[in-house]
């Protein structure tokens, strides 16, 4: 049945009716067959921020080449549409065929963020399925998920049948077609969950009993079944050059928040800056050769038609290709007036030299990320840059004629102090005084000099080395915000900074264990919903949601015992188990680590753990090497 | 080279916005290899014009864009490809050469006609409430407008024309544009008006837009019609 079909006309009484036509050009649109497996991806968010996530993109196609499988899409509802599907009595459908999801074999959830939980719910409720894995029946599609936050994802692990922990290219498909033969053979969705277990890297949470003290901490978490696996390890796809990529990219009408090609220049980052997830989460680093890069780019742009490509991964300026690649990219494109971006700027003079070279089409602006004011933070969170790297750097700018930069700065850090917050305030003005003494020397006219500084607040995550480290006190940080925002009132520095509440939330998740499930489904039946969108964002609902399951929020933000168990125990990263707790102590004591890319190793025993090697692709990489 | 095309906009992508509609005119170029000419300055674009443009939610069977072309191909080539480029939904049934003086499509499109999905509060004699509506001298009623104060104009002189397709189906013929314009549903309006609420109004999605026109002494001539083209195009 095609439900989109019976409201379709009505589409014209909500807001951007285009987030649900589907019929984007490159949209895989298969005929039903009986004998296919149907998998529908979903994403837990608009249509605008699903689409410019290019893992969807990878699995939607990668499942879509098989013959033998169906993959369409589905996004979170606008609150408009989720109240007219209510009013006719309908569920939430896909763009490809207007499907409702009950007819579909799987449904599968890309995890990215925290604060896209509430969306989860949104999706299962409007698809008529049960919340709870447990509750679910034979019959209801298996309700599958993966994304960057499995390295914990216990608050919504009930919810799910099956999680994968990793990079899910070389495994997904086997999954998809085992769990076909299995139901096929007439299994309960038990006996299939077990066997699916077995597959590396798919974690099935009902597996695994988690028990709690009198104080609601964790004493363990155990395998159910003999036969389950103790811990769940994280996979990876060795050889990123060869692996499957995209090239025929759906092609939005809407305005998409990454609206343009995209290529991953490389995965993985090894930098080790200690507050980031996913420094950990998908290493080792491994590149693309310039080679297949100029190749998918063209076929990407011949595809789709877009004028613009973005060189993505999590550090892409430090890629050993990427002066060649970035030269003969504006040498093929310039005629054709394709702009390219760069999606991560290093602090230094080399990353202001690729993004003049990079922008002779259009010009946008340029983001710096120092992250912290004095060196000696710097120092605890390993972020490796110093501040004659960050004057440089926008000296550079200036000069070649750009006007406004971006900087961000992290607070709420691990041992931050005042002098830290007067560091950053220094830092900011001195490069606003840069800024103006370049323009006013300058002979060609410019615009006055725009700082805007992005302030995020810290946020420990599970698998970095502060996943102990209490989060800042909300009085405290209100306060360092307040500091930060009367000593930036200056003319030319635009101050913006994360909603404390949102932060504080978002703290509590990442960290979260199981029992948060029940704050979720309270907190989506009082109406949270979309609540990484500050304008939906309502705390008070979710104080309520806590108390109305007697859980603590200051239980989950409190300093976490380096011997506790910690809720995502049974998740393995693939780390030498002493390598987060060396680090950790290394940053109380400012001292750093340094990229095991231009150094020797640094212990975190990834590579060993996983089978895998740092696949570097350039020449001076290899020279050093040897 | 400057080509003019006529083009349709389908139920699929009715609710695609002008905008919208633009960028996947420009991707599709694109896709199709065309030879576009860009403009010059910060911003590089793919120098392309449309017609007055649709609303959200409304389809239109005869659209028209003009584009230019850094070089000379033929038009069978251009329409073959535009059409194997574009999503479904969209479709350019005719295009034509035009001079680079040529007057833009914003510039000479006067006129629309729109079909009507009608509504009535009661049965009643169409075809004799819609001879009675034409003949008014004056059809006043208030437009609403954006960030302005809403004002009264008369609609009388800028209908043009109106008919019974059949039961329940009309359709009028309007002016559009800079010289005179009249929003289709605020012929609705002025009916309800008119017919003390006999007449309903509708959704948008229940109008569509047949065609835009150049009008001249009471003549409609399509913007790809020859007769219109003031300037010939000069063989090379």
């Amino acid at each position: 049945m095609n439900v989109r079909d019976k409201i379709y006309d009505k589409l014209i009484e909500i807001s951007n009716p285009e987030r649900y036509i589907g019929n984007e050009y490159n949209m895989i649109k298969k005929e039903w067959q009986p004998d296919q497996i149907k998998i529908l991806t979903a994403f837990p968010d608009a249509y605008e921020i699903g689409m410019s996530h290019l893992g969807l993109k990878i699995i939607y196609h990668l499942l879509n080449k098989e013959d033998n499988m169906i993959c369409e899409r589905v996004f979170s509802p606008w609150p408009d549409l989720e109240e007219l599907l209510k009013e006719e009595n309908l569920p939430l459908f896909s763009l490809e065929s207007g499907k409702s999801v009950d007819e579909f074999d799987i449904l599968a959830f890309t995890l990215q963020y925290e604060m896209s939980y509430t969306n989860i719910l949104t999706i299962l409720k409007m698809s008529g399925l049960k919340f709870y894995s447990k509750d679910r029946t034979e019959e209801d599609p298996l309700v599958i998920g993966g994304g960057s936050i499995v390295s914990n994802v216990e608050p919504v692990a009930p919810f799910f049948d099956l999680l994968f922990v990793g990079e899910a290219e070389d495994h997904i498909v086997d999954i998809v077609n085992k769990y076909k033969s299995l139901k096929e053979a007439g299994h309960k969705k038990k006996d299939i969950l077990i066997e699916l277990s077995k597959i590396p890297g798919v974690y099935v949470p009902s597996l695994y009993r988690v028990d709690y003290n009198e104080d609601g901490e964790i004493t363990g978490i155990t395998p159910k079944y003999d036969e389950v696996k103790e811990k769940v390890k994280r996979q990876l796809i060795s050889n990123l050059d060869q692996a499957f990529f995209p090239e025929d990219f759906l092609v939005p009408y809407m305005d998409i928040v990454h609206d343009r090609a995209t290529v991953e220049v490389s995965r993985g980052c090894t930098k080790g800056c200690r507050f980031c997830s996913a420094g950990i989460t998908y290493r080792p680093v491994r590149e693309r050769s310039k080679e297949t890069l100029m190749n998918q780019i063209d076929k990407i742009l011949k595809s789709t038609g877009y004028d613009e490509i973005s060189l993505t991964s999590l550090s892409t300026v430090d890629h050993t290709q990427i002066e060649g690649l970035v030269k003969e990219l504006t040498q093929k494109y310039e005629d054709e007036k394709i702009s390219i971006s760069l999606s991560s700027l290093r602090v230094d003079k080399f990353s202001v030299k690729l993004a003049k070279e990079v922008q002779k089409v259009r010009k946008t602006g340029l983001t710096f990320a120092p992250e912290a004011g004095t060196k000696r933070l710097r120092n605890v969170i390993n972020k490796g840059v110093s501040e004659s790297n960050l004057y440089e750097a926008v000296e550079a700018a200036f000069s070649e004629g750009w006007s406004t930069v971006k900087l961000y700065f992290m607070i709420g850090l691990p041992t931050e102090t005042k002098e830290d917050l007067e560091g950053l305030i220094k830092m900011v003005k001195n490069v606003l005084k840069k800024g103006k003494e370049i323009r006013s020397h300058n002979k060609k006219k410019m615009r006055p000099i725009r700082i805007n500084v992005s302030v995020s607040t810290f946020i420990p995550k599970a698998a970095t080395p502060f996943q102990w480290e209490p989060m800042v006190d909300i009085a405290e940080l209100k306060e360092k915000i307040n500091f930060l925002r009367s000593n930036l009132n200056k003319k030319g520095i635009n101050f913006s900074w994360n909603e404390e509440e949102l932060s504080l939330l978002e703290s509590i998740f990442s960290r979260g264990d199981r029992r948060l499930s029940k704050v979720l489904i309270s907190a989506w039946q009082k109406g949270a919903r979309f609540d990484g969108w500050g304008d939906f964002f309502d705390y008070e609902l979710w104080l309520e949601s806590f108390r109305d399951n007697n859980l603590d929020p200051d239980f989950y933000l409190r300093r976490r015992g380096l011997d506790e168990t910690l809720p995502w125990e049974h998740i393995d990263m693939g780390l030498n188990p002493n390598f987060l707790k060396n680090e950790y102590h290394k940053a109380l004591e400012s001292e750093t680590t340094s990229d095991c890319r231009f150094d020797n190793c640094k212990g975190c025993n990834i590579c060993l753990n996983l089978d895998v090697d740092l696949d570097i692709i350039g020449d001076d990489y290899n020279v050093y090497k040897s | 080279m400057y080509i003019r095309a006529e083009y349709r906009k389908d139920d699929q992508l009715k609710y695609i916005s002008h905008l919208e509609l633009m960028n996947t005119f420009r991707r599709t170029f694109r896709r199709a290899g065309l030879p576009v000419a860009y403009s010059q300055g910060y911003n590089p674009h793919i120098i392309f014009s449309m017609s007055q443009p649709l609303p959200v939610g409304m389809v239109g069977y005869n659209e028209y864009f003009d584009l230019e072309l850094k070089e000379k191909i033929s038009f069978t080539k251009i329409k073959k490809e535009v059409n194997k480029k574009l999503p479904f939904g969209l479709k350019v049934s005719e295009m034509i050469e035009i001079h680079e003086k040529e007057k833009s499509l914003q510039a000479i499109v006067n006129t629309a006609r729109y079909r009507y999905e009608m509504s009535f509060r009661d049965e009643l004699n169409q075809q004799k409430v819609l001879e009675n509506f034409l003949s008014e001298k004056e059809i006043e009623i208030t437009r609403f407008r954006r960030n302005k104060d809403d004002r009264m104009i008369d609609l009388a002189p800028m209908i043009y024309n109106g008919r019974v397709l059949k039961d329940d189906v009309w359709e009028f013929t309007i002016s559009t544009g800079s010289s005179g314009n009249v929003r289709p549903q605020e012929v609705i309006r002025a009916l309800k008006i008119k017919t003390d609420g006999l007449v309903k109004e509708i959704p948008l999605v229940n109008i569509e837009r047949l065609g835009l026109y150049v009008r001249e002494e009471g003549k409609l001539y399509k913007p790809t019609n020859k007769d219109v083209l003031k300037k010939e195009v000069r063989e090379k």
